[in-house]
C-alpha cells in the first residue's frame, strides 16, 4: 500500500527533471461516468498518470473496473466528465494524432487482404498508394507475415490476424500505442511471440505504450511500470516500477525468475481477488 | 510387401482430389434426388390425366404443357414474352434496388433523418402493390413504363430496409477503430459501411428478383398486349389450362435464370466470401 500515489510523484518528477521533454501523454484528475436510468454511475473516479517517452506502462485492474472506458476516453472516443488529457502538452478535441489503438478483436475488414488492412490508416490519411503499399508490406514483413500480404483475413490464424492488426496500428508510426487486451484471445505461444515483437518494435522506435490487460504476467513481463487500478469508481491503487531491465529477450526465462514472481504475487494481492 | 506403409500413405494431392470427389458425389446425390422427385411428380400427373379428359381439362398434363411450350417456342411468342417480361423485371429490379439501396445506406448518415423517415417507410411498405396497379396504369399508360413502375415499387422498400439494416449492423468497435485512424464520416461510410452492408444488400437482391418479377406480371395482368403475364391471363380466360402452365413454366425459368445471375455477380463482387 506504500506505492499509492507514487505514479503522481514520478510523473511530476519527470516533467521537472526532463525540462524541455514534454511527456507524450499526461492524464490529470480525469473522471467519467455513465448515465443509467437517469442516474450517473461513476466509472472512473479521479485518475492521473503520466506516460513518458519510450515508456511501457501496463494497467491491470479487477474485471469491470472501467479499463476500457479509460482507454476510450484517452483516445477521444469518449470525453471525460472532468479533468484534463494532454497529448504532447496540448489538450485535443476529438481524436489525438499519432496514436495507435488496438483491441482484443482484430477488427480486420474481411473484404480487404492483409495488405489492404495494414494500409487502411495510411489510406485514410491520404498517403500516396504506392508509398502506403511499400510501408505496409515492410511492416507486415517485419511482423513475420512475409508472403501473406495477399491473403484474406478469413484464411489467417488468430495470431496472424492479430499481427496484421498490429501492422495496421504501427504502420503510420504512432508515438503512443494504446492497446486494450490485444493478445487476450491468443494461445500461449502466439501470445509470447507477439508480445515480444510488440515490445521490441516499441522500444526500437522510442515509442510509448499503454497496455491494458488482465494478464498480470503479461503486464509485468512487458512493462517499465505497472499501474494497478481499484474497483469502480476507478482510482490508482498502486504503482510498481518493474526493475527487470529493458532488454527482455528471454520471455520464458524471465517468467521463471524470482523477481518476476515477486512482482506477480504482489500485484495479485493488490487486485484483492476474492473467491465467492 | 517391402514398404506397405509408403504405398498406402496418400500424398496431399490425392487426398485433396479424394475430398473433392466426395463433395462432388454428395452434390450429385442431391441433384439426382431432386430430378427423381420431379420425374415422379410429372409421371403421376401425366398418369392421372391421361385417361380422364375432365381431369386433363382442369389440370392440364405434362405432355400437353410440353406441347404448348414447343409450339410457343416455334412461333416465337415464347421468346417475345420472355424478352418483354424479362426486360420489365430487370429494369424494375435495377431501378428499385438502386433507389432503395442508395436511400437505405444514406439513412446511416443521419440518425435524425432516419428517425423522421421510419414511420413513412413502414407505411409505404405496408401498401399492397397490387392495389396500386390500376392507378399506375392510369398514370403511366399500358406500355413498358407502367410495368417497370410496378416492378420498381415491389422492390424499392425491401431494398431500402435490407440495406439500412446492413448499415446499422456495422460493428461499433469497427467504427471506433476508423475514428482513431482519423477517418472522416464520409471515409467511414465509403470504406466501412458500404462494403460491410454488401452481404445484406445481396440478400435483398436475391429476395427482390422474385418481387420484381411478380410486380411485372401483375402489371401485365392489369393491361398489356404482350409478356408472360399477358400470356397467362389470356390463356386463363380462354380456359386453355395447359397453356397457362406452359407460360408459368417459362416464368419459373426466368426467375431461376435471374437468381442465378445475381448469385454469380455476388460471388464476383465479394471474392473474400468464397474462401
Amino acid at each position: 500500500m506504500t506505492e499509492v500515489g507514487s505514479g503522481h510523484k514520478a510523473g511530476a518528477a519527470n516533467a521537472v527533471a526532463g525540462g524541455a521533454v514534454v511527456p507524450p501523454l499526461v492524464v490529470e484528475h480525469v473522471s467519467k461516468g455513465y448515465e443509467v436510468n437517469g442516474e450517473i454511475v461513476p466509472v472512473i473516479g479521479d485518475l492521473s498518470l503520466t506516460l513518458r517517452e519510450g515508456e511501457i506502462i501496463s494497467i491491470v485492474g479487477p474485471s469491470g473496473c472501467g479499463k476500457t472506458t479509460l482507454l476510450n476516453t484517452l483516445c477521444g472516443l469518449l470525453s471525460p466528465d472532468s479533468g484534463r488529457i494532454r497529448w504532447h502538452g496540448r489538450e485535443v478535441t476529438g481524436q489525438p494524432q499519432n496514436v495507435g489503438y488496438m483491441l482484443q478483436k482484430d477488427l480486420l475488414l474481411p473484404w480487404r487482404t492483409a495488405l489492404g488492412n495494414a494500409m487502411l490508416g495510411l489510406e485514410i490519411r491520404g498517403v500516396a498508394a504506392a508509398e502506403a503499399e511499400d510501408r505496409s508490406r515492410a511492416m507486415l514483413d517485419q511482423l513475420g507475415l512475409h508472403g501473406f500480404a495477399d491473403h484474406y483475413p478469413s484464411t489467417l490464424s488468430g495470431g496472424m490476424r492479430q499481427r496484421v492488426a498490429l501492422a495496421r496500428t504501427l504502420v503510420h508510426e504512432p508515438d503512443v500505442l494504446l492497446l486494450d487486451e490485444p493478445f487476450a484471445a491468443l494461445d500461449f505461444q502466439s501470445k509470447l511471440l507477439i508480445e515480444n515483437d510488440t515490445a521490441s518494435l516499441v522500444r526500437q522506435g522510442r515509442r510509448s505504450l499503454l497496455l491494458i490487460t488482465h494478464d498480470i504476467e503479461e503486464a509485468v513481463s512487458l512493462a517499465d511500470r505497472v499501474i494497478v487500478l481499484s474497483k469502480r469508481p476507478t482510482r490508482i491503487k498502486a504503482v510498481y516500477d518493474i526493475a527487470l531491465g529493458a532488454e527482455r529477450t528471454d520471455m520464458i526465462g524471465l517468467r521463471q525468475s524470482p523477481e518476476f514472481s515477486h512482482y506477480v504475487r504482489r500485484i495479485w494481492a493488490d487486485l484483492d481477488v476474492v473467491l465467492q | 510387401m517391402a514398404r506397405p506403409t509408403g504405398a498406402s500413405k496418400p500424398t496431399p494431392d490425392t487426398a485433396a482430389r479424394r475430398r473433392r470427389r466426395k463433395r462432388l458425389r454428395a452434390t450429385a446425390l442431391v441433384l439426382a434426388t431432386q430430378v427423381a422427385i420431379l420425374i415422379a411428380f410429372l409421371a403421376f400427373w401425366d398418369h392421372m390425366t391421361s385417361r380422364n379428359s375432365a381431369a386433363a381439362f382442369m389440370f392440364g398434363s405434362p405432355s400437353a404443357i410440353g406441347g404448348f411450350l414447343l409450339q410457343m417456342a416455334r412461333d416465337g411468342s415464347l421468346w417475345r414474352d420472355l424478352y418483354v417480361t424479362g426486360s420489365e423485371t430487370l429494369l424494375g429490379f435495377f431501378v428499385g434496388n438502386l433507389v432503395g439501396t442508395v436511400i437505405g445506406l444514406s439513412l446511416w448518415y443521419s440518425r435524425f433523418v432516419s428517425r423522421v423517415v421510419e414511420p413513412f417507410v413502414i407505411a409505404i411498405g405496408s401498401i399492397p402493390i397490387i392495389a396500386l396497379a390500376p392507378i399506375i396504369i392510369i398514370w403511366f399508360g399500358t406500355g413498358l413504363i407502367s410495368k417497370v413502375a410496378m416492378s420498381t415499387l415491389s422492390v424499392v422498400i425491401v431494398a431500402l430496409v435490407t440495406s439500412y439494416k446492413g448499415a446499422l449492423g456495422v460493428d461499433p468497435d469497427q467504427i471506433n477503430l476508423m475514428r482513431t485512424l482519423g477517418a472522416s464520416k464520409f471515409q467511414i461510410f465509403r470504406k466501412l459501411v458500404v462494403p460491410a452492408s454488401l452481404t445484406d444488400i445481396f440478400a435483398g437482391l436475391k429476395l427482390t428478383v422474385g418481387f420484381a418479377l411478380i410486380g411485372a406480371i401483375v402489371g401485365e395482368f392489369m393491361s398489356s398486349s404482350e409478356g408472360l403475364g399477358h400470356a397467362i391471363f389470356k390463356a386463363g380466360s380462354l380456359y386453355v389450362i395447359p397453356k397457362v402452365f406452359a407460360a408459368l413454366v417459362a416464368t419459373i425459368a426466368l426467375a431461376l435464370i435471374l437468381t442465378f445471375i445475381v448469385g454469380k455477380i455476388e460471388r464476383l463482387l465479394m471474392p473474400w466470401r468464397r474462401l
